[in-house]
């Protein structure tokens, strides 16, 4: 067999029952999320927690009957039913990242879920779900499963988190297929640029299943490829840039509900964002002072030179161009369209262009280019972006970034309270816990390396309901003499 | 070539089916049979219908055994459960299995319910991926976009670069000591580390209220539905004001141009006359243009008025139902110049497209407005149908302008053609029109003699009355017709007044040489013109042919007396 290895398409299982499950694992979260509220907010006798409740038995008992068991699982940042992932979209993010937190709390991997239970059943599982603890997740699993059994409950059986094989692989693939679509997005979108550079015309069909590889992996498990964005190679900037600006683009659409064609056109407009720069001078995008006037105007072309190469795609003169090109245009324009280049006819910019403004932003700032030694500390940017005005940023599209993202993004180097080194490998899936990512610690108090780096969710308190663990500031790797990089392959 | 299933030689030591194997290669015989139907005819073809009930038959009989099937793609065979179910023998695009393979697909599971919608569907991507190039996407590109639901597939990415893995990316040696926080801070002032606030912690500040959810899901739907051709207009003609380079300007009109094209043959009018329009305001609003490249601009919207362009622009619109929207269609015509007037004019009365007809009706009374100097050319064309229209605009707009032009029809055009002209010459109604009129009371032709006597009559062109005298005394209208008869003496009893009773009573009440009168038909147009005068002297003598033995001229008479000629 020729060719790379064999891939399968989207891990979905099977798709037309793995949508029924999805769709009905929606509404089983959204009961099980309302019960606990009204549990939290009104007395137990109180009409508005019996109603949530019965709702929810009712939910839980269709969606048993219908696919013949219910298992609800927690395996790392995702919620599986029956073994089917659900999707998190900005719908219903909130709901599935306090779920999630809770059952950290609480110790619980899983909960199966037998037939005919009834609302009597649910209301003691989201009491003790629900309720303040002072337990390590370990003594309240254990807590909460004897008190079940004092009520001599056995709708519920729960198991304590256990990464199984099945999850490793997973992982494992998941982390594989990343760096995978990483490298060879990094190659195609070189062999592209390079190509318009020397004037010949790129293949499409490349770019086009780069992208889809890119939004699968995104759909599947973002974790891993967003990750990747924090290595900034220095030598290839220009193309992991637009790698990374795509690969953000695309998960920050995905938070805002698009579907996954619409994500392929962010996507391939994402990846295309800077291509007019193959019409700059090399020694203008590689110098390393400051820009002559003559040459800041070759750098301000960009964007619309980036339209005019475009139009050479000449085959592809569809939509999904048109976008690239409005995307080239206006993504270093202000939502009140100053920036550059310069507007005349009224226009509205792109919901598409402001998200990749976002995307282009941060990478740039978190980078370390030729012209820019030392790369602004992801929070840092993150923090500016939120509160400077005048960068004219959609602030609605920025705080949604900051929830894909976390307060501390993936590559941020941190200070914890044991003045431990850490790195963020992933932001905290559940959105109260912003300030709170996984980590990888890499050294110790003393600056002992910790290798291999011990993976840590700042979120899941100890014993006595405390944090073993909390961010007291971000640090400069250079200053450590750290490639954070390196932690995050 | 002929699809055949091999004998399974040497697969003996293979394990028994899960199913017989004959329902697996009976559905691919079919689906074999089905795809080529599908390239051959077209859906509404019996032989197209039957290939596919053929396919469904099939997989209904499959689906009874069970709900998923397996196949491995092996170069040009497709292989079930290690067996061979399909060899087509030859790498060429009409071997299924190829077709497949050289784009990369390895296995394919059909689910239960593909036969039904996404059957059609992979059919037309087989079919798209025979006819591609090798700048076309190929199957698997395809197969991505369409989000199949009871198809899956495993592939190899052969379009994958084999670039270096993040792995080889730059990386530093693991140190086994890295500085304590301790150190580092000591004695720094570190600009990159920052302490965390207390607002940071704060995740509230960072949810999405319900306003801010919905907002997002307004722009990704305002996104989705928007035609985003203008704003890319716009880019261009915003990069061509803005950027002096003469060769930046001189890329951008060729753009220009091409994708004016593109947006005819797209049939986005709209566009189209978006892109003109600007590209005329950015001719004349643009510092420093190149004395060419302003009019490569201008020529833009001047040339969608040139015959050529506009007649493709027409048949394109005369040969499919008019899809385009109306609005889109009009902001198109309503860019073109006078110019484009004799096309459109040429078109209304060749069109067989209701739409397009009245489309083009309304842009050819704009243009003709706003230039009457082209509609008078027109008058004159050589193109018969250019002249009708052009004549009828002229009467709709009651141009006087165009009195010398329709007059100057009068003499040298064909019967119909003179026609058009008095009639346009009577909607005109100005003071020359009538002139010209009364030239035509002569014409050879009877029709367009009535139409401008009655004219002359109805619009009380006194100056006319001499002629229609003339005409009246004379021999000619005797032998004329009763209907052109009755005009002229209808419009002499209206122009003339008391004036003319005299004449008439005569012709009505006097007898000729050896007491013979003139014949019935003219004394009751004569009752009929009384009638229209209506004086007492007029009546006096109608009363006294009251008894008149002849019926036609006694009914005139008495019709004149109770309606006053009407």
């Amino acid at each position: 067999m020729t060719g790379g290895p064999v891939t399968q398409s989207p891990r979905e299982g099977d798709k037309q029952s793995g949508a029924t499950v999805r769709r009905g694992g929606r509404n089983f979260m959204v009961a099980f999320y309302a019960a606990l509220r009204a549990i939290k907010l009104y007395p137990l006798e109180h009409s508005a927690v019996q109603k949530t409740l019965v709702e929810l038995s009712q939910v839980a008992e269709e969606l048993r009957a219908e696919e013949g068991e219910l298992e609800f699982r927690i395996s790392g940042e995702f919620i599986f039913l029956n073994s089917t992932r659900l999707r998190l979209d900005l719908s219903n993010y909130a709901t599935f990242g306090h779920i999630l937190t809770l059952c950290k709390v609480a110790g619980i991997g899983a909960i199966h879920v037998a037939p005919r239970g009834t609302a009597k059943d649910w209301t003691l599982l989201l009491s003790l779900l629900g309720g303040e603890t002072k337990s390590s997740p370990t003594d309240r699993f254990k807590e909460i499963t004897t008190r079940l059994k004092d009520a001599g409950i056995e709708t519920f059986q729960l198991d304590p988190p256990t990464e199984t094989q099945t999850d490793r692989e997973f992982n494992e693939e998941a982390k594989a297929a990343a760096n995978r679509t990483y490298s060879q997005s990094v190659a195609v979108t070189k062999d592209v640029i390079n190509s318009v550079r020397i004037g010949k015309t790129p293949n499409i069909r490349k770019i086009k299943r780069v992208v889809q590889g890119i939004v699968d992996q995104v759909l599947n498990e973002e974790t891993s490829l967003i990750g990747l964005t924090a290595i900034r190679d220095y030598d290839e900037y220009t193309f992991t840039h637009s790698v990374n600006v795509c690969i953000f683009s695309i998960a920050l659409g995905r938070r805002l509900g698009m579907t996954k064609l619409q994500l392929y056109e962010l996507g391939l407009a994402a990846l295309m964002h800077d291509i007019g720069k193959s019409r700059v001078p090399l020694d203008v995008l590689q110098k390393t002072g400051e820009l002559t006037d003559e040459e800041w105007r070759w750098m301000a072309a960009h964007p619309w030179l980036g339209v005019l190469v475009l139009f050479q795609f000449r085959r592809q003169q569809d939509e999904l161009s048109y976008r690239a090109m409005t995307v080239c245009h206006e993504h270093h324009m202000k939502i009140d369209l100053t920036g550059y280049p310069k507007t005349i006819r009224p226009r509205q910019p792109s919901v598409l262009s402001k998200i990749v403004t976002i995307a282009d932003g941060y990478d740039a700032a978190t980078s370390r280019r030729v012209y820019k030694t030392e790369p602004l500390a992801p929070s840092a940017v993150l923090e500016e972006m939120r509160d400077n005005p005048r960068r004219g940023l959609d602030q609605v599209l920025v705080k949604a970034f900051i929830n894909l993202l976390g307060i501390y993004p993936v590559g941020t180097l941190v200070v914890l309270d044991t003045f431990e080194l850490a790195i963020v490998s992933a932001a905290n899936p559940n959105p109260e816990a912003l300030s709170r990512p996984i980590v990888k610690i890499i050294s110790d108090a003393q600056g002992n390396t910790i290798s291999p780096p011990l993976t840590v969710d700042l979120a899941v308190p100890e014993a006595g309901g405390q944090y073993a663990r909390s961010i007291i500031k971000t640090a400069d790797p250079e200053r450590y003499g750290i490639t954070v990089g390196d932690y995050l392959i | 070539m002929t699809t055949s299933v091999p004998a399974n030689t040497g697969e003996h030591a293979l394990e028994e089916p899960s199913f017989p194997v004959n329902f697996v290669t009976d559905l691919l015989k079919a689906f074999v049979k089905a795809v080529r139907a599908h390239q051959l005819y077209l859906p509404n073809n019996p032989m197209h219908a039957r290939s596919l009930e053929a396919v469904r038959d099939a997989f209904a009989a499959m689906w009874n055994h069970t709900d998923e099937l397996d196949l491995q793609i092996v170069e040009t065979q497709l292989k079930w459960e290690g067996r061979v179910v399909l060899d087509e023998g030859e790498r060429t695009s009409d071997n299924i299995a190829w077709l497949l393979y050289k784009d990369g697909i390895r296995e394919l599971k059909l689910l239960k319910g593909f036969e039904e919608e996404e059957l059609g569907i992979f059919f037309n991507l087989l079919h798209a991926v025979r006819k591609a190039t090798d700048e076309d996407d190929d199957l698997l590109t395809l197969m991505w976009e369409r989000e199949f639901a009871n198809l899956q597939y495993r592939y190899v990415d052969l379009t994958a670069e084999s670039g270096p893995g993040v792995e080889s990316m730059e990386r530093a040696e693991q140190k086994e000591k890295i500085l304590s926080p301790a150190q580092v801070e000591a004695g720094l002032e570190s600009t990159t580390s920052s302490l965390a606030k207390l607002d940071d912690f704060d995740s509230t500040l960072y949810f999405l209220d319900d306003r801010e959810v919905e907002y997002l899901h307004q722009e990704v739907k305002r996104e989705f539905s928007t035609d985003l051709r203008p704003a890319v207009i716009a880019s261009l003609l915003d990069t061509f004001e803005t950027q002096k380079d003469p060769t930046v300007r001189e890329e951008i009109c060729g753009l220009l141009d091409y994708f004016l094209l593109i947006l005819l043959s797209t049939a986005q009018y709209r566009n189209a006359a978006y892109l003109l329009r600007e590209a005329s305001v950015t001719a004349n609003r643009a510092q420093d243009v190149l004395e060419p490249q302003k009019q490569r601009l201008t020529q833009l919207g001047e040339l969608m008025s040139d015959p050529k362009p506009l007649g493709q622009l027409l048949q394109a619109l005369e040969d499919s139902p008019l899809r385009a929207p109306q609005m889109e269609l009009d902001e198109m015509f309503g860019i073109l110049q006078p110019r484009a007037l004799e096309t459109i004019l040429s078109w209304i009365g060749r069109s067989n497209n209701p739409q397009l007809k009245m489309l083009l009706e309304v842009a050819a009374s704009r243009l003709a407005a706003s230039n009457s100097a082209e509609l008078i050319r027109l008058i004159g064309s050589d193109d018969e149908a250019v002249v009708t229209e052009a004549i009828k605009r002229a009467a709709a707009l009651k141009s006087p302008a165009a009195v010398p032009a329709l007059g100057k029809m009068l003499t040298v055009g064909e019967p119909d053609m003179r026609l058009a002209a008095v009639t346009a010459l009577t909607e005109i109604g100005s003071p020359g029109a009538m002139q010209m009129l009364e030239r035509a009371l002569i014409d050879d032709d009877r029709e367009v003699r009535i139409v401008a006597v009655r004219a002359l009559g109805a619009k009380n062109s006194r100056a006319a009355l001499p002629r229609i005298e003339t005409a009246i005394k004379g021999k000619d209208l005797r032998e004329g017709d009763l209907k052109e008869k009755m005009a002229f003496f209808e419009a002499f009893g209206l122009l003339s007044g008391d004036a003319g009773t005299t004449l008439l009573d005569g012709i009505l009440h006097a007898k000729g040489f050896m007491g013979k009168r003139d014949d019935s038909e003219f004394r009751a147009c004569a009752a009929m013109a009384l009638g229209k005068i209506n004086s007492t002297k007029a009546i006096e003598s109608l009363n006294r042919a009251a008894g008149e033995k002849d019926v036609i001229v006694r009914n005139a008479v008495s019709r004149a007396i109770r309606g006053g000629g009407s």
